[in-house]
């Protein structure tokens, strides 16, 4: 019985070691590493605690600001949810590098970063679970996060910064149910946002974000570009499937003539693909406002 | 041996790396559904565990509060003609708790089955005492909820929910879920230090019958894990522990639930009220009990 059992365990071993090498494949390139003489923009940290949409909400989040940027001058946008790890000089998309050499070069136009987490509710005694707010935020098909985002984060931030309302300068982008929320809120407010980067976004059935592809097919174009990013070894549980469900989304996608780009490949449900090549998915999302510049 | 629990601790850390999705499969026991325990009353509701994990429900029109004892499955006559009990729950002290929504109050028995009231002039359909004693009750027809002190004073602490119906704390006391039976959602609040509630959110969705439909979403249960269990018009729907719907089980014999709890003396048996009926089923979950219950 021990001898089955190890020889299982060895079977399971090597089949969860090759997922994670296919995984492991995907790091950080040569554009999210700190280069000599490309100047460096600042990232500062705030506390969000009185928001009226989401009551009792905490939440950290950070603005990123490219030393390009001129009072007076409106920047472009990009927020991202979970903000923490994508502000992460050491994490797997390191946002502020990629922004300033790409800001450099000119790949991309002058972007003020916004990173948030989501809210949780802090318990009132000690030994309490508090209640975490993520699902609810990202998860609802509806427009409350978008305007918890533009009425109250981004309105508190556009009184220390000129920021473009022109929402092809206004982009947003999320990892899994980070994704499916950046998706909801251009799909909600087009006027406000006109590009989404999804990375392994849950278009699953957490809380019914499974009906977009149905939706995109049957509701006039949006004008919405769109970055999706996902893995054949993404999830596969009871909400959906990941892998097919960003297949469905891709296809609506092309179905409704979306200006889209979707990248499938082996990785798992974490966020090394899409940080890996996120410099390209800055490129790609920002060559039209570039070309016009 | 030493190899493979270095392995177990490995493939365990690639389970907990794939974040906690909480399928109805981690609860439910295959080819165990649901057994019919009791029937033959007009409308059960209100099931209650004991310190020893029976269970106590009642048949609301016939006025009669009712003991399941775990083990045999027989039923008993604990309290009858006291009024139209809708609610039950046990407090940390040991005594079984009531609310009467029709007679307007909150009563307490005692071990004997004898009734008295600690506070009335209040609409009570379904209640939860906390471990300090304090009980909060629903007012479905008055669209809030009461918080009534071991004192016996009394006060409103959420208004404005259509129906407010089921009421039940998560393990640790710190959010107080309220179910709209009328609505879709279920509504958090934090429990402040006083006992009064703050921050409603409809952060629980639930599936409906059909689109607009209300949920008829009744009483609940959680536990040990933080999920949610709510008894609805398509069946027991199960939450994980930030919210996110898990699934629905079967009605059953097709009979709506009304309430739900989790019993016997390991607390890992689900029973549930439905129209004329009690049923049960044996589960890998675990039931939370608010305090220390006496006598154990």
């Amino acid at each position: 019985m021990a001898r089955i059992l190890a020889a299982l365990s060895v079977c399971f071993c090597l089949f969860v070691t090759t997922a994670h090498a296919q995984d492991e494949q995907y790091v950080p390139g040569p554009d999210a590493e700190r280069k000599e003489g490309v100047p460096q923009g600042t990232v500062t940290h705030h506390v969000w605690d009185k928001s009226e949409i989401y009551p009792g909400t905490v939440r950290d989040y950070w603005i990123y600001v490219p030393k390009q940027y001129e009072k007076g001058k409106p920047a472009c946008l990009m927020v991202f949810q979970d903000g923490g790890g994508f502000v992460n000089e050491k994490g797997q998309t390191r946002v502020p590098i990629v922004f300033d050499n790409l800001i450099h070069s000119g790949e991309m136009p002058v972007a003020i970063g916004v990173f948030i987490q989501p809210g949780v509710v802090p318990p009132a005694k000690k030994g309490q679970a508090p209640r975490k707010n993520r699902s609810f935020e990202y998860d609802t098909l509806s427009d409350q996060y978008s305007r918890f985002l533009t009425e109250e984060i981004l309105a508190d931030i556009g009184k220390q910064y000129d920021i473009s309302d022109d929402p092809q300068h206004r982009a947003i982008c999320g990892n899994s149910s980070g994704g499916i929320c950046a998706f909801t809120v251009a799909w909600e407010h087009p006027e406000q946002f006109g590009k989404v980067v999804s990375h392994i976004g849950s278009f699953t059935n957490i809380r019914g974000g499974n009906v977009y592809p149905a939706l995109i097919r049957k509701t006039e174009h949006k004008p919405i570009k769109v970055f999706l990013q996902d893995g054949e070894n993404d999830l596969d549980n009871l909400h959906g499937n990941w892998p097919l469900s960003n297949q469905q989304m891709a296809a609506a996608l092309k179905f409704s003539g979306y200006d889209y780009k979707f990248v499938l490949g082996v990785g798992r449900h974490s966020a090394r693909h899409g940080g890996a090549i996120f410099p390209d998915t800055m490129r790609w999302l920002w060559s039209d406002v570039v070309e016009k510049n | 041996m030493r190899f493979l629990a270095a392995t177990l601790l490995l493939v365990g850390f690639a389970s907990t790396a794939m974040s906690q999705d909480m399928p109805l499969s981690d609860v439910l026991i295959e080819g165990q559904g649901w057994e019919l325990v009791a029937d033959g009353y007009k409308f059960t509701e209100g099931p209650a565990v004991d310190a020893d994990g029976n269970v106590f429900f009642v048949d609301v029109p016939n006025q009669l509060v009712l003991k399941l004892d775990h083990a045999s499955g027989k039923v008993s006559t604990f309290s009858e003609g006291n009024g139209a009990t809708s609610g039950l729950m046990f407090g940390a002290d040991g005594k079984l708790y009531g609310s009467q929504n029709r007679d307007r109050r909150i009563v307490v028995f005692d071990e004997a089955g004898k009734m008295q009231v600690i506070a009335d002039d209040l609409g009570a359909n379904d209640l939860v005492v906390a471990s300090n004693g304090n009980i909060y009750c629903t007012d479905p027809k008055e669209h809030q909820v009461w918080l009534v002190r071991p004192n016996g004073q009394k006060q409103v602490v959420a208004k404005d929910i259509a129906s407010p119906n089921g009421i039940i704390l998560w393990p640790h006391e710190g959010t107080l879920v309220i179910a709209d039976s009328a609505g879709e959602n279920l509504y958090s609040y934090r429990v402040e230090e006083d006992g009064t509630l703050s921050y409603g959110s409809p952060d629980y969705t639930c599936r409906l019958p059909e689109p607009e439909a209300p949920s008829r979403a009744d009483g609940m249960t959680v536990d040990t894990k933080g999920r949610l269990y709510v008894a609805t018009a398509v069946g027991v729907q199960m939450f994980d522990s930030t919210a996110r719907i898990s699934g629905v089980m079967l009605k059953p014999d097709g009979k709506a639930p009304s309430n739900v709890v989790f019993a016997g003396p390991k607390l890992d048996t689900m029973y549930v009220t439905a129209r004329d009926a009690i049923y049960r089923r044996p589960t890998q979950a675990t039931g939370v009990r608010y305090g220390k219950v006496k006598g154990k």
